[in-house]
This record gives C-alpha cells, structure tokens and sequence, in this order.
C-alpha cells in the first residue's frame, strides 16, 4: 500500500522511508490498478512530446476551435501574426497581394474619391443657390431634369473636351486589344501606337526606377492629353482634345474595371488575337462618346431666336417642307442642265437631301451651284464621283490644258467636232494627231487638217537662200504646194551638190522635187578650178584669182608655157581674162642648178661633183643615211628622172643633229632624259642609273674626236635611290610576313620610306626587322598601332603572360585549336576556364578539357608542418630566446619550400603569423606585445630568406590562447607567448 | 486582328535595323532607338486563311549582353536571332540572348537569320556550322539586308510559326 501510495504521490517517498524499494508483488499489484491508464498516460505524453504528432492533432480540432473561440479573444491574438504575414508576403513580392487585393481596392478607391468630388459639389452647391441668372436657370432645369446635383451642371459646363480615341493594351505584351475612335478622329496606325506606348512606359519605368503599376498616368501635348490606367491585364490609354474634368480619370478607370471584372480570363491569356475579346469595344466605346462642347451662347438673343424659331418651326412646317422639296427639284434641274453633271441617283429622307452622281473635274461645282436655289447646304448630302465627259466643250478644255496649243492655232466646236486651225511646228501636229487618234475611241471629232506646217517651210526657205548664195548655183524658181516643194535651176558640175545641202536642212528629201541642169559657169573661181585641172600646173606655178582675171605666176617649161596660152585664147570668148604673162620660162639645165643647190643646203648631203652632158645630169657625193632622199627631192623640180644619173656615197655626217639622231637611236635614252642640241653641243639632261650613264659615257669619249661634243653631266645619276626603294620592297615584304604585323600602308617618297599599320605587342619589333636590309632607318618613318592579333601563337604567347601558366601545364597548338594539357590548381583552371570564354566571343578556340586538378597531398603535409610551429617567448620579451633559432631555422625553410612548391602550382602562399601573449599585464600592453613579437619574428624569417611580401603579421593580445588560462597564475601560461603560422593560398 | 509581338535579337550591327527596314515601310523614327532603346514597326503577313500583323520590336545595342533589357521581350510570341555571317562571334551572342530570354519567359518559336549573304568573299561561318543547327530543327536563312534576299520568306516562316 505505501508502495502505491508513494507511486499516486511522490511524496509519500520521503514518509515512509522504511519500506523496502523493490517489491515484485507490489510491481504486480500496480499492473492490476493502474495498468491502463499508465499506458494511456505514456500514450499522450508521447503525443505530446512529438511534434509532428501534436500538430496532426491540433490540427485535426483547430477549425472547429477557432469556431467556438470568442470573437474578440481570437482577433486579437490572430492580429500581429497576420499583420506579420502580410508584411513578409509584400516585401517578398508585391504583386501576389496586390493581385489578391486588386478587385477589392480599386472601387474602394473609386467610391471614396466620388465621396470626396461629392462633397465638393455640395459646397459648390451652397454657393450657387442664390445666383439667378440665364444659366442659372438653364443649369438648374438640367439639374432637376437629369437628376444630378446642380453643381456638377456647372462644373460640367465650364469643361469642354472630347475623347477622340481609347486604346485598350495588354500589359504583358504591349499589343493592342481594341481601339475605338470618335467619329472624325484620325491617327497613325493604333496597332504601332499602343506598342510604342507600353515601351516608353517600360522605358521610364526602367529608368527612373517607377514602382510597378505606376507608370505614365497623364502625358501633354499641346492641345491632347493622354490619360492612361493600368489595369491588372491591361492598360487603357485615353487621348483626350480639351480640358477634361478630373472625374473623368474615375470614368475611365470605371470601363476599365468593368472590362477586368467581364473578361479577366480571356485578358490574361490574351495571345493577340482580339476576336477572343469581342465585346471589349462596346465598352471602350462609352469613353469615346465622352464629350462636352459648350457654344457660346449671348443671353437675351439666343431665348429670342430660340422662341422665334420654335414658333416658326410649329407653324410653318407642311409649308417649308413642301417649299425645301420644291427649291430641291430646282437645283436638281439645274444640275442636270450643267454640262459634264450627271445626276443618277437623288431623294428626299427626314428633311435631308441625297444626291448621287458622276461630275466632270472641269464642270462647275455642284456645291457652288447652290447659293441662290435656298436649298440648306447643310442638309444637303451629295456623293459625287469623278469622270471624263466626252462633251465637245469638256474635251475642247482638256485639249487646251494637255496640248497648250501656240498661239497661231484656234480651237473651236464646230457641229459637235473640234476644229484646230493656224501654224503650228511639226511636233506640235505629232502631238495633235495623237490626241485625234486617241478621241476616236468614242470621243468627238478632232480636225488638225487645217493646221499648216510651218515649220517645215520655214526650213525650205532657209535651204533655198543657202543655195542661193552657193557659187556656181542658180536658182530659177522654187515653190510650196500642197506640203511639198519644188525647185529648179542651173548649177556648175563643180559646185556643191544642192542634195547633199538639203541633208544638213532637216527638209524632208521625199517631199523635194528638184530639177537642176548643168552648165559652165564662168565666174572666176569655177574657171580656176577648170584650169587647174585640165593644166595640171607644176609645184613652181601658183594659179590665183585677182580682180576677177586669173593670174597664174613662177616658172614653167616651155610647153606648159604654150597649153596654159591656148587655153587663155580659149577664155577670150566671153570668160574671165587669164593672165600668163607671170610665168617665167625656165630651161632644163636651169631647173637643174636649181636642185643642185637646193641638195647643197641639205644637212648630211655633201655633192662632189655634177655635170650636164648631151642633155643628160650627172652628180656624186657623200649622204648620211639620216639624210633626205636626194631622189626624193627631185619630183616637183620638173627635171626628168629619167636623165639624172647620180652616185651616192653613205657616210656618217658629224653635224650635231646626225649627231643627236644617233645617239637617240643607239643609246635609247630614258623616259626621264632628254637631249637637245645647245650651241653645237648635244646636251643630255634629267636622270638615268648609272649604266645608261656608262653607255653615255662611252658614247661621248668616241665622240670626241671630231664629233659635236656630248654633255652628259646634268643627268643626275638615280641608281642609289632606285636600289634603297628595291631595299625597301624587300623589307616591307618581309614585314608582310611577319605573324602579328599587319601592314596598312607604304610608300616612298623623296628618297623617304613611310609605313603605318597594326602590330602585335608579341610581334617582332618592326625597327628590329631594319637591320639587314640596307634600308637607311634614318629615312623610315613609321607608325605603328598596337592590336591584339587572334593568331593562335600569338594567343598562346598572351596567355601565359596572363595567366602564367604552372609548370604542371603545357599551352599548345593543334589545327588552329589551343590545348592546354597537365595539371593545375583549381583556382587557376577556373581562370583559364574564363579565358576560355572570353576567346570564344572572338572565335579563338581554347580547350582546356584535358586539364586535371593538381593533387596538393605533398603541399598540405608541408601546409600542417608549419601551422603546428609555434615560436615561444619568455614573460615580457618580444625576442625569442636563443633555443628557439633552430625552430625559426626549420620554419624558414619549410616556408621558403611551401612557397617554392605553391609557386610551381600557379598558386601564392601568403603566411600570416600572428602573435600571443598570456594573461598578465593590462590588455592594451598585451596587445601590443603580441604585435611586437609577430614583427619579430618576421625579421627573423626575412633574415633567414623569406621574402617579406609572403610575410603578414598581426597581434591576438590574449584573446586566442592555445591553453585555457589560470586567472590565479602570477606569471601566466608560457605556452601561450608565443608566435602561430597560418598558411594561406590565393 | 491577330498580332503577335516579335522581337529582333542579335549583337551589334548585325543588321536587325536593316532587316526590319528591307521588311517594312516605318512610321516611327530611328531616333527611336537611340532615346527609347526600341523602335517599333509593323507588317501584315497574309495567308490564305488569315492575316498576321507582326508587331516588330527592334532592340538597340545589344552589344553587351549585361545591358540587355530582358523586360522588351515580355509578352513576345517568337523571335528573330540576327548573325553577322562575317563575324562567327556574334552567333554566340544571338544564342546567349535566346538562352536569356527562355530563361525569363519560356521557350518561344524563333528563326535565325545569317545575315550579310551577300559578302560572300568575307562570309565566315562554314556550311557544316549551319548544317549542324539545322539538324536541331531550327529555322535557318541566310540573309541580306542589302539584296533584301530571302528576307520575306523568313519572317513569313515566322509569321507562320507563331500563328499556329
Ligand atoms: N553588306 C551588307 N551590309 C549590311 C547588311 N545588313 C546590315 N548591313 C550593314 O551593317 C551595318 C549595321 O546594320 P544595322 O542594321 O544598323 O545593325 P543592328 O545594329 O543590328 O541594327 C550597317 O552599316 C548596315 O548597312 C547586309 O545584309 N549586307
Ligand atoms: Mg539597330
């Protein structure tokens, strides 16, 4: 029993301490009592102990608990943990609540902004209650008779605007849904403007960093406004002429709503095709219908007018009606009168008018026709459609614009035809006839027949006063009939032929009828020409036409002499007188001396001897081939060939114009030389390479005995320059194939070299390159720009400056591609791995997929070695005591190792040594000796040959201790004065 | 009314301009491009059952992949991957733009033009290189902006594409 009870109430224990702790019988007698509910109890502590279990529980109750919760209780326990929520959910992503929300808010909004408009009419109204006036009145009708408050007829009426067109516009797309226009409105196509809209919209909206949502509400352009609201799917973008009221934002905002709420489906799927969204126009069109255009009404006058005008209309309505059909069928005859009208369609409709018809652009203007029939212009509504009218007096106006008839032609209807009559040029006719041609096609007559030709008369006049002027022509007589032409008369067999005149005219040949006889004429210079070529005067008689008598004169033989007299007698009979008392009678052995002495002038012909003998001539001498033919000298000299009997001898004539012929033609001077004889001397000038000047050279020297001399020493001797340019090809080809250098440009000019073009830094340097070539670098001016070259060998050669490749690896070229081979430290791979890419944008491959991940076992063995040495310190010291060398000896070594073997694997060890100090002293002390014994130790490294810059130090004072601290130790743990190395690698 | 929005993509001065030019008579300047980094143009593709009214948005200075504005190509139904066939390079640009834009809003149906046919002594991209992309499936011109040759048939190919 006190076993149970000590098991209900633990402390019973302490009261009945007696009682023995373990007893079977009592462990059995509890199984028999409390058995199942024991097992029940471990049952929900174990529920509750699990979490996972707990919460299906709760789970399972907490709808139906929140139900039963007191209201109040539960809101106000719920309130933060929501609040918190929607906190996180808004600065996760705005839009998921936002489109949660959207539905809700936005008439929200729009009903306490129409509360806020309806207050201020409400004071407007107070304000206005007392005013009496004209548009009071009229205002105050409007207000009563639509049912709205008073003040917004005011406001309404001092707003004068129109919405001219509403674009609806997916959001996600830009792409137009539907488009509505007011009736007259115009615009580019709606399609490009809703798309260039929503991208200015995204453009602001990325530039000035716009919420979402919030994009361009309103935009300005002088008189249109563009009003824009966005939509969960949509935009829709008003253009608004005018001075639009602001509730007009709510109206607009309202379609758009409504157009959400209808069609929110098919506007978030929206793919462009707007058949999906049939009745979204209806919608957009009652923003359209928006509008508000006050007139400006005068006060008194308009009541007037307007009672006037009521009883009017009342009264005289039958009458006026009956009146405006009547003055309707007037101007309808009278339009039909009109020539080049055609009415085929008229009626009356609701007191309008319909006319329909085909109109001549030249006839009179249908509306023009109106002032004076009383018919309202404005009821009338007329579709005319333009024709040609084949009317005599319409296509008489067309002639008269198309063909611009010249002055000299009249057009006139003459029974239904068109006559033209006058002058007119030829061209003109052409185009005429093809106007006639084209009009028989149904059109009126058009008669050109009665227009003259002139121009080609004209032309026949100016042939016929030509050939009146022509020396041996005679025109007797020349006429026009009918279009052709007629001449005759006389002409000489030596004066020009009339026909071939008529060529140059432009006449017509076929309509010419000719007919010229032939006769002798006589004037003077016809008879010359006779004479000249029955006499076949000798070269020594000149033939000439002095005061109408012809003269002949110089020297003739005899017989010439006595023909040339017959023919004078001849002439006597009424020619003109031929004077031969001029010609000297000269003797065969005179014309002989003659030539003689004419050959004896002759350069390169020397005559030895001559002599006439029994009526024949002999004659010896020297000739320079390069001479004249004497034979050739001997026709026109009137000696007879055939009694000459000459011997030449050749020989080289030593006269300076042989002289220059030879060499001309032996030495074949060059283009840029030239020789001339000056003072006797032949002289060469301009320039030459020096073996044109040695074949000069040697020319002179055999000159020089007797011959003209010959003065080469103003040819300049341009063989120098001439081999530095051979020079200089030589070295920019050998530029041209350098890998690395590409040349843009050369040349050579006054004995200067240019050059200019890109170069690789890895190239060879161009100056370089000079050496050996002969070429004066004092005379190359050169210009060079650096490029990268994407040859492989030069990539190659980049890449190890840049990424200076470990030993480990081996950069290569294989068919153009770059491999990199071997192993190497991660770090260094990935950067050969961008290098990679980044040559791949300028087509350079570079594979670096058989490099491998160097195994850096052997590194960090060494990398533990030295993080376990720790220098030590005695209490207070920032030097290590002399036992430390050989650890510092060690380190140094290991250290200079690591380094060493980091290096090889492309990768920097850095070694931080940081220094400690134990717990005695101030803090501030203690760090800095901490500092102070890391730069010791540092020194001690440095002067051990570790480079500095591998070196970085930093003091822990007592915060990193290697062992805990005894608070009550007087001198402190002198395990924790000491130096640590840690191993970094970059 | 059927549209569909597409986008010119490719790198700098591979010829979208040129191309969108050759295709379409424009109503909107080409300062456009310069101040709103967008021009946009329109054209009426016709088939024998419907018409297509492609809306052509054309990128400007897509040179550096980083400034690409990923959010003009919202709400586009395919794609034009412009490459200067003389330059192989930029056939890795138009494909990291595609990549981008997938990445963003899904695959979309898209052709690629080679453009610049007609610089045949300078053309650089190698016919097995094309070959290669065909065999993926893809549509593939070669183009000239300046003869205009092949130009209509793929934006019809295109047109055709995205009106299914
Ligand atoms: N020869 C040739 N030149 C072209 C062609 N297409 C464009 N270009 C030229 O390439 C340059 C860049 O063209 P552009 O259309 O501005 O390229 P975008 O930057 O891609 O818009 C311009 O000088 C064009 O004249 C083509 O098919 N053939
Ligand atoms: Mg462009």
């Amino acid at each position: 029993m006190v076993e149970i009870a000590r098991n209900v109430d633990p402390d019973n224990h302490a009261l009945y301490e007696g009682v023995p702790a373990a007893d079977h019988r009592l462990e059995r007698l509890r199984q028999l009592l409390v058995g199942g509910e024991i097992s029940e109890l471990s049952r929900v502590t174990h529920l509750l102990d699990e979490p996972e279990q707990l919460a299906t529980a709760v789970g399972n109750v907490l709808p139906e608990a929140t139900a039963r919760a007191s209201h109040t209780q539960l809101g106000e326990a719920l309130a933060p943990a929501v609040e918190r929520a929607a906190q996180r959910s808004i600065q996760k992503n705005p839009n998921t609540l936002t489109d949660i929300l959207y539905p809700v808010f936005l008439p929200a909004i729009r009903k306490s902004i129409g509360e806020k408009i309806d207050q201020t009419f409400q004071s407007l109204n107070e304000s206005l209650r007392h005013i009496f006036t004209w548009h009071g009145l009229k205002w105050r009708f409007e207000a009563w008779r639509t049912g709205t408050s008073f003040s917004a007829v005011v406001l309404k009426h001092s707003l004068i605007y129109r919405v001219e067109h509403v674009f609806l516009i997916s959001r996600a797309s830009g792409l137009l849904i539907a488009h509505v226009t007011s009736q007259d409105a115009t615009s580019e196509d709606p399609q490009l403007i809703s798309s260039m809209l929503s991208a200015i919209q995204d453009f602001v909206k990325d530039s000035f960093k716009e919420k979402e949502n919030s994009g361009l509400d309103t935009i300005r352009f002088g008189e249109l406004r563009l009003w824009s609201e966005v939509g969960q799917f949509a935009t829709l973008v008003a253009v608004i002429r005018g001075n639009p009221p602001e509730e007009l934002h709510e109206v607009i905002r309202d379609v758009l709503l409504r157009i959400h709420q209808e069609s929110s489906r098919a506007l978030e799927r929206f793919d462009g095709d707007s058949s999906q969204l049939p009745g979204v126009e209806t919608q957009l069109q009652t923003c359209v219908e928006l509008q508000h255009m006050d007139s400006k009404e005068g006060f008194p006058w308009l009541v007037v007018t307007a009672v006037l005008l009521a009883l009017i209309v009342a009264g005289g309505w039958y009458f006026l009606s009956w009146q405006s059909a009547h003055r309707w069928q007037a101007y309808l005859s009278r339009l039909a009168a009109q020539p080049g009208i055609v009415v085929s369609d008229q009626k009356i409709r609701g007191g309008d008018f319909y006319v329909a018809g085909l109109r001549d652009p030249l006839a009179a203007d249908p509306q023009s026709l109106l002032p004076g029939t009383d018919v309202d212009p404005a009821r009338v509504h007329s579709n005319w459609q333009f024709y040609q009218s084949f009317e005599p007096q319409f296509v008489l106006k067309r002639l008269s614009a198309s063909l611009a008839p010249p002055d000299s032609v009249r057009l006139s209807v003459v029974d239904g035809r068109i006559v033209a009559e006058g002058e007119a040029t030829t061209t003109w006719i052409n185009r005429a006839r093809a106007a006639a041609q084209q009009l028989s096609a149904g059109g009126p007559v058009f008669d050109i027949s009665r227009v003259r030709d002139v121009s080609a008369e004209d032309r026949w006049q100016a042939y016929v006063s030509r050939l009146q002027t022509q020396p041996g022509i005679i025109v007797a007589d020349q006429n026009v009939r009918d279009g052709q032409f007629y001449i005759t008369g006389l002409r000489d067999p030596l004066a020009a032929d009339p026909q071939s005149l008529l060529a140059e005219t432009q006449v017509d040949p076929a309509r010419v009828h000719a007919s010229w006889q032939f006769y002798q004429s006589l004037e003077p210079q016809f008879v010359l020409k006779r004479l000249t070529a029955s006499l076949t005067p000798p070269d020594s008689v000149r033939l000439s036409v002095v005061n109408d008598r012809i003269v002949a004169a110089g020297e003739a033989t005899t017989a010439w002499i006595n023909r040339a007299r017959a023919a004078a007698q001849q002439l006597s009979a009424g020619g003109p007188v031929f004077d031969i008392s001029g010609v000297r009678d000269v003797s065969p052995e005179e014309r002989w001396q003659a030539y003689v002495s004419r050959l004896e002038t002759q350069p390169g012909i020397i005559v030895a001897q001559q002599n006439v003998r029994d009526g024949q001539f002999y004659i010896t001498g020297l000739r320079d081939p390069l001479a004249v033919d004497p034979q050739s000298l001997l026709s026109g000299t009137q000696v007879d060939p055939a009694r000459v009997h000459a011997s030449w001898q050749f020989y080289q004539s030593l006269e300076p114009a042989f002289v220059l012929k030879r060499l001309t033609a032996s030495l074949y001077p060059m283009d840029k030389v030239r020789l001339s004889i000056v003072n006797g001397r032949i002289v060469a000038e301009g320039e030459a390479p020096d073996t044109w000047i040695d074949r000069a050279r040697a020319a002179a020297r055999q000159l020089s005995e007797g011959g003209p001399e010959f003065d080469i020493s103003k040819v300049r001797d341009v063989s120098p320059d001439a081999r530095a340019a051979e020079h200089w090809q030589y070295y920019v080809s050998r530029l041209e194939a350098q890998p690395g250098i590409i040349v843009a440009q050369q040349s050579a000019r006054g004995g200067q070299f240019y050059i200019s073009g890109l170069r690789d830094p890895l190239a060879a340097d161009p100056q370089a390159l000079l050496s050996g070539t002969q070429v004066d670098p004092a005379r190359v001016h050169s210009q060079w720009q650096f490029y990268q070259s994407l040859d492989p060998k030069f990539v190659v050669k980049r890449l190890t400056a840049s990424l200076s490749p470990p030993k480990s690896v081996r950069l290569s070229i294989v068919q153009g591609r770059i491999v990199i081979v071997g192993e190497a430290p991660a770090g260094w791979i990935s950067r050969a791995q961008a290098a990679a890419d980044q040559l791949s944008a300028d087509g350079v491959v570079l594979d670096v997929s058989q490099l491998s991940e160097l195994n850096l076992a052997e590194l960090n063995q060494l990398r533990e070695a030295i993080q376990t040495t720790d220098i030590y310190f005695s209490s207070g010291r920032v030097v290590p005591g002399p036992e430390q060398t050989p650890v510092l000896d060690r380190l140094a070594d290991q250290l200079k190792e690591f380094a060493e073997n980091a290096r090889k694997a492309g990768v920097t060890a850095r070694f931080m040594l940081t220094g400690h100090s134990d717990i005695t002293g101030r803090e501030t002390a203690n760090a800095s000796i901490s500092a102070a014994r890391a730069e010791t130790v540092r020194a001690l490294l440095n002067k051990r040959g570790v480079a500095p810059e591998l070196l970085q130090v930093r003091g822990a004072g007592t915060f990193e201790p290697a062992v805990p601290e005894n608070e009550n130790s007087p001198t402190g743990n002198s395990t924790n004065r000491r130096v640590s190395v840690t191993v970094n690698l970059e | 009314m059927l549209q569909k929005k597409i986008c010119m993509l490719g790198g700098f001065a591979v010829g979208k301009t040129s191309l969108v030019r050759r295709f379409v008579q424009s109503i909107f300047s080409e300062n456009y491009l310069t101040t709103v980094g967008v021009k946009i143009d329109k054209k009426s593709v016709v088939f024998p059952d419907k018409t297509v009214d492609l809306i052509l948005w054309d990128l400007a200075g897509e040179d550096d992949i980083g400034s690409f504005r990923v959010s003009y190509v919202r709400g586009a139904t395919g794609l034009v991957l412009v490459v200067d066939g003389t330059r192989p390079a930029t056939l890795a640009v138009a494909l990291t733009l595609r990549e981008r834009c997938e990445a963003e809003f899904g695959a979309m149906p898209f052709i690629l033009l080679f453009n610049k046919s007609d610089l045949t002594d300078r053309w650089a991209i190698s016919d097995g290189e094309i070959d290669e992309l065909k065999q993926r499936g893809w549509q593939i011109y070669l183009t000239s902006a300046l003869s205009g040759e092949h130009v209509d048939d793929a934006f019809r190919q295109l047109a055709s594409m995205v009106a299914k």
